[in-house]
């Protein structure tokens, strides 16, 4: 499936999209919120969208509430972030992501999210 | 290069104790084992161990030994799909199966580090009909000390929390200390652990309305597995039921239960 990465950090994202690759899945970047807008707006057959928080433009937090307001995004949107504390975690699901990944983690958990949330 | 006497010597010793396999092509899986235990006694070699362990095994060095040989990989909601039917029609089951039973009992017979038995609390406390969970008894038991210990801790990395639970439990259940998670107090305290072992001991007779055993019999033989299987399925009220890993099945292995489609899982349902 087709899952769009949302994170300044490229290597963060050829990191993961290098993972997604093992699971078979393929990997679009956009490099902040705004961006990752216009990517979720050109590519309706996304399956995914892993969000981070911490972006210059438009961070994950005011992504999630842009789309909290205008439901521009139909695929499941999980967070993967240094944010660690149980209150941002809280945050981000009250606004939309469907689940949470803490950075540093590892492929078998990418895959095992995966599982859960696309299943 | 160890000597195949000192492999045996101690495949032997914890096929015995345990009926944990070691075949002899498995043999190379034991070297990482006596590195750490050469280190931990302080000795020059795999020979040197053999030595100190032919003479006298104490308590002690029993403990380390077992430990070291198992296997004590697991996660949170292994596979999900069982824990999702025994919270949901599982406990439909039992309230329609046991209509007199005020309180279940509960057993994760091979709970390692403590997720297993967390999770059924967690998935009848939120997939579940949110039942009292004051109407569960849950036992853990397993043979490794090492395992028992954290799982009696109830402290967990980011990483392990991260394996198979959901964001939403893991804020529900757990709070944060520094960069671990521990699980809240009032689940964990409804587990009782303790430490047993599953080919040598008994279990008690017809006590339990579940009995989780996952992912502990494929280290087994056929006739090990038949053993201890057969006490399971005595320890198991009529009725009642027993959930195995992914892949793990009853065939070959004659004791009075059926399998039962639960949900999106399967079980075993022990006749009455
Ligand atoms: C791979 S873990 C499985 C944990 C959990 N049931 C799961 O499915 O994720 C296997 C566990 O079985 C325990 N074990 C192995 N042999 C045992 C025995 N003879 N009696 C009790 N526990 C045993 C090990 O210590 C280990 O913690
Ligand atoms: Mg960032």
């Amino acid at each position: 499936m087709k899952v769009l990465v949302i994170d300044d950090s490229k290597p963060i994202f050829m990191m993961v999209s290098q993972m997604l690759k093992e699971l078979g899945h393929e990997a679009i970047w956009a490099e902040n919120g705004q961006d990752g807008f216009e990517k979720v707006t050109a590519n309706s057959d996304l399956e995914l969208v892993l969000l981070d928080w911490n972006m210059p433009v438009m961070d994950g937090l005011e992504f999630l509430k842009k789309n909290g307001a205008e439901s521009f995004c139909k695929a499941p949107i999980v967070m993967m972030t240094t944010e660690n504390k149980p209150e941002k975690i809280q945050e981000a699901l009250k606004n939309g992501a469907i689940d949470y990944i803490m950075k540093p983690f590892t492929a078998d958990i990418l895959e095992n999210k995966i599982e859960m949330v696309c299943d | 290069m160890t000597n195949p006497e000192v492999y045996k010597f101690f495949s032997d010793y914890v096929y015995q104790h345990t009926g944990i396999l070691y075949k002899e092509q498995d043999y190379y899986r034991l070297d990482s084992r006596f590195n750490t235990l050469v280190k931990k006694f302080e000795v020059k070699d795999a020979s040197e161990l053999f030595n100190l362990y032919v003479q006298k095994i104490t308590p002690e060095m029993h403990t380390i030994l077992i430990d070291l040989c198992t296997n004590n990989e697991t996660y949170f909601m292994r596979d999900l799909k069982p824990f999702k039917a025994f919270a949901k029609e599982g406990m439909d089951y039992l309230k329609e199966t046991f209509p007199n039973s005020i309180s279940y009992n509960i057993w994760s017979a091979a709970c390692s580090t403590g997720q297993e038995p967390l999770s059924l609390l967690m998935a009848l406390d939120s997939f579940g009909d949110k039942l009292n969970l004051n109407k569960y008894k849950i036992e853990a038991s397993d043979i490794s000390t090492n395992a028992l210990d954290k799982a009696k801790k109830g402290l967990y990395t980011g990483l392990e929390v991260q394996r198979g639970l959901p964001a939403n439990l893991l804020i529900q259940y757990f709070s944060q200390v520094e960069d671990n998670w521990q699980v809240n107090k009032d689940l964990h305290n409804k587990i009782s652990f303790k430490k047993l072992n599953l080919l040598t001991e008994s279990f008690p007779l017809n006590e339990y309305h579940i009995i989780f055993c996952r992912n502990v019999l494929i280290y087994q033989d056929m006739e090990n597995k038949k053993k201890i299987l057969s006490k399971i399925s005595d320890a198991i009220k009529p009725g009642g039921l027993l959930f195995m890993g992914a892949g793990e099945s009853l065939i070959g292995v004659d004791i009075p239960m059926k399998q039962l489609e639960l949900g999106k899982a399967f079980c075993y349902v022990k006749d009455s």
